[in-house]
């Protein structure tokens, strides 16, 4: 009977307690969630200690050599810096970048990464923040996402893929791709969109470089993947070639960007290297990408 | 009134006496380190990929996101509720805060928002469906009656002693998860920041209304919010465990009730008026975290008065009925 007695009391008291710190709670709660009260955050609480480092710092390993290297740049920007041991890659862009049409799903930038690990080189995927559909307009204003410079200012590779769809999306040739016959290229109008577009790019290129400026960047050229429709090849080609030829320019002003072409790769091999939406790689083409850019990076 | 204490005094020990309440706590004791070990593994593989790099992970989050918005296959509804996440989570990119540090008090927060609609509820219906049936099927409720007490005290007593060990049982998840969890997490993480107060209008969410509390006090306000439920979902259990003679007929339809409402939540139904339904609107912490409701329409007060009208019901009909009804075996 004692213990009876006991048990109860504890009980008792337990669960008074418990039901007053739940009823509190539940007022609370209740107040928060119809009377929130928004208050001006100060930027970067206590938990983010380790905040993200300025654009300048190179984060990570083998900083010794990361020293040097922005001493070299100092001093010398005429020539590209040896890369790091380490390539730590951070993928941007389009459908390329995201390896749409891999059945493997990795893409150029995974199937890169596993080939300069394969050949002795160590390399890591950081993030691929690639989207589909993505266009030079709607990657501009997403450079300014914290996230998103965080991940590329960690990098010492960047890869971009982006104006694809820019050219062949505005133009209407890819809804209309399955009936060859309706397509009507007008290589005024498409050329007419190239100045804004690689302008565009040209931003971007910048701010990435600002964003970064130590990294590679290493921009995936276009290839053409109409060439096998005889009303689009020419045209096609000369709309792709101007605006690699108009990228290749840009490029060119900053010793540590590459344009990696894609153009001759796919020229007279679109059966065996698109996938079945006829307008991106598939395994084979993305490996032959991927085959190019460990070329330029080992 | 004078001797309805002795009455509950009587209910308690019944419950205790019977190991119902043991019962919780070993479910609890037992899954709670299977949780604990699932999130190890997950936490494990991030931090292989990412090296443990919450914004790189998060922003791969969003992005991956992003991508599935594209795509046709994937239903309105759910490209709503991921424009909301990556907004949110943008959100908290910005102001450097990681949603998901990994610590014991996190765990205990993000096991209570899932626990909250299911979990919880089977454990308070642990006691709750054999509260009465429980009597009936052993014959001990004949005992019970025939002393000179009056029926609904009888019957309130049993409540009041339900009720009591609603808020034990919510008390002891909270302490037994974060108390295992700690094990592998590590104690700390009262402090950190957890973003509140996301308004949700349309496909856009809301900041303006969004404001950092401690981590403690989220936990404080999520408890109050699982006891109200535990709350409604008890006396529910209450009124089935009166109107069945069963036990376990009466666990059958709670549970089916539960996991129906589970189903519908999860349909994220262009059924509207579902929205009347109990079981649909458990989810009160998804206010909290400022999830998008399953039902358009649904809000904090909505969800409450819901729940609160159903339960009062529920105890009418329980009491009315135990009142009036023959006790015959």
């Amino acid at each position: 009977m004692r213990t009876s007695s006991w048990i109860w009391r504890i009980t008792a008291c337990a669960s008074a307690l418990a039901t007053i710190v739940l009823v509190i709670g539940f007022i609370y709660a209740w107040n928060d969630i119809n009377y929130p009260q928004g208050e001006p955050l100060a930027a970067g609480s206590d938990s983010g200690s380790e905040s993200p480092s300025a654009p300048g710092a190179v984060p990570g390993n083998g900083s010794g050599a990361d020293q040097e290297e922005q001493a070299g740049k100092d001093e010398d920007t005429t020539t590209a810096q040896p890369l790091p041991d380490h390539l730590n890659v951070t993928a941007i862009g389009d459908s390329l970048a995201k390896g749409t049409g891999d059945n493997t799903g990795s893409g150029f930038v995974r199937r890169s990464i596993d080939q300069l690990n394969g050949d002795g080189r160590s390399a890591k995927l950081l993030a691929n923040l690639a989207i589909n559909g993505m266009t030079t307009e709607a990657l501009l204003p997403k450079l300014d996402d914290k996230g998103i410079r965080y991940a590329l200012q960690r990098a010492n590779v960047i890869m971009l893929s982006i104006g694809g769809n820019d050219l062949f999306q505005n133009s209407g040739l890819l809804s209309e791709e399955t009936d060859p016959d309706a397509l009507e290229i007008d290589p005024v109008k498409l050329m007419a969109l190239l100045p804004e577009a690689s302008e565009r790019l040209q931003s971007i290129l910048q701010k990435l470089r600002a964003i970064n400026p130590d990294a590679r960047i290493i921009y995936v050229g276009l290839y053409h993947p109409f060439a096998d429709l005889k009303e689009l090849q020419i045209p096609g080609n000369i709309v792709v070639s101007t605006w690699n030829h108009s990228v290749m320019e840009i490029v060119n002003q900053d010793p540590n960007m590459t344009l990696v072409p894609t153009f001759d790769l796919f020229q007279h091999k679109l059966d065996a290297y698109l996938s079945s939406d006829h307008f991106h790689p598939n395994g084979a083409g993305y490996q032959a990408i991927a085959d190019r850019i460990v070329q330029g990076l080992k | 009134m004078s001797n309805l204490v002795p009455l509950i005094q009587n209910e308690c020990l019944k419950i205790m006496k019977r190991k119902r309440f043991y019962v919780v706590l070993l479910v609890l004791l037992v899954l709670v380190p299977m949780f604990t070990y699932a999130q190890m593994k997950a936490a494990e593989r991030s931090q292989e990929k990412f090296n443990s790099d919450w914004r790189l992970e998060l922003q791969q989050r969003i992005t991956d996101n992003e991508n599935s918005l594209s795509s046709d296959r994937v239903p309105d509804e759910w490209k709503r509720y991921r424009q909301i996440f990556i907004q949110q989570m943008q959100y908290y990119l910005e102001h450097d805060v990681n949603p998901n540090h990994p610590n014991g008090v996190t765990f205990t927060r993000e096991f209570l928002n899932n626990a909250i609609s299911l979990f919880i509820p089977l454990l308070i219906m642990a006691i709750a469906s054999d509260i009465v049936s429980g009597e009936r099927t052993s014959g001990t409720i004949k005992m019970l009656l025939t002393r000179p007490v009056k029926r609904w005290k009888v019957l309130l007593s049993k409540l009041v002693a339900l009720l009591m060990f609603v808020s034990l049982i919510v008390l002891s998840t909270f302490i037994i998860a974060y108390l295992i969890s700690g094990l592998a997490f590590g104690y700390k993480g009262f402090d950190i920041p957890v973003f509140t107060g996301f308004r949700i209008v349309g496909s856009e969410v809301d900041m303006t209304g969004v404001h950092a509390v401690p981590q403690w006090m989220y936990l404080l306000m999520q408890g109050g919010l699982v006891w109200f439920v535990g709350i409604c979902v008890a006396m529910l259990a209450f009124m089935v465990s009166v109107l069945v003679r069963s036990t376990a007929a009466s666990i059958v339809i709670m549970m089916a009730a539960l996991i129906a409402g589970n189903i519908l939540t999860n349909m994220a139904s262009a059924w509207s008026s579902a929205k009347y339904l109990f079981m649909v609107n458990l989810n009160l912490t998804d206010y909290l975290a400022g999830n998008l409701p399953p039902i358009e329409g649904m809000s904090l007060n909505f969800s409450l008065a819901v729940l609160a009208v159903w339960a009062v019901c529920a105890v009418i009909v329980s009491f009315s009925v135990f009142t009036r009804r023959d006790i015959l075996n």
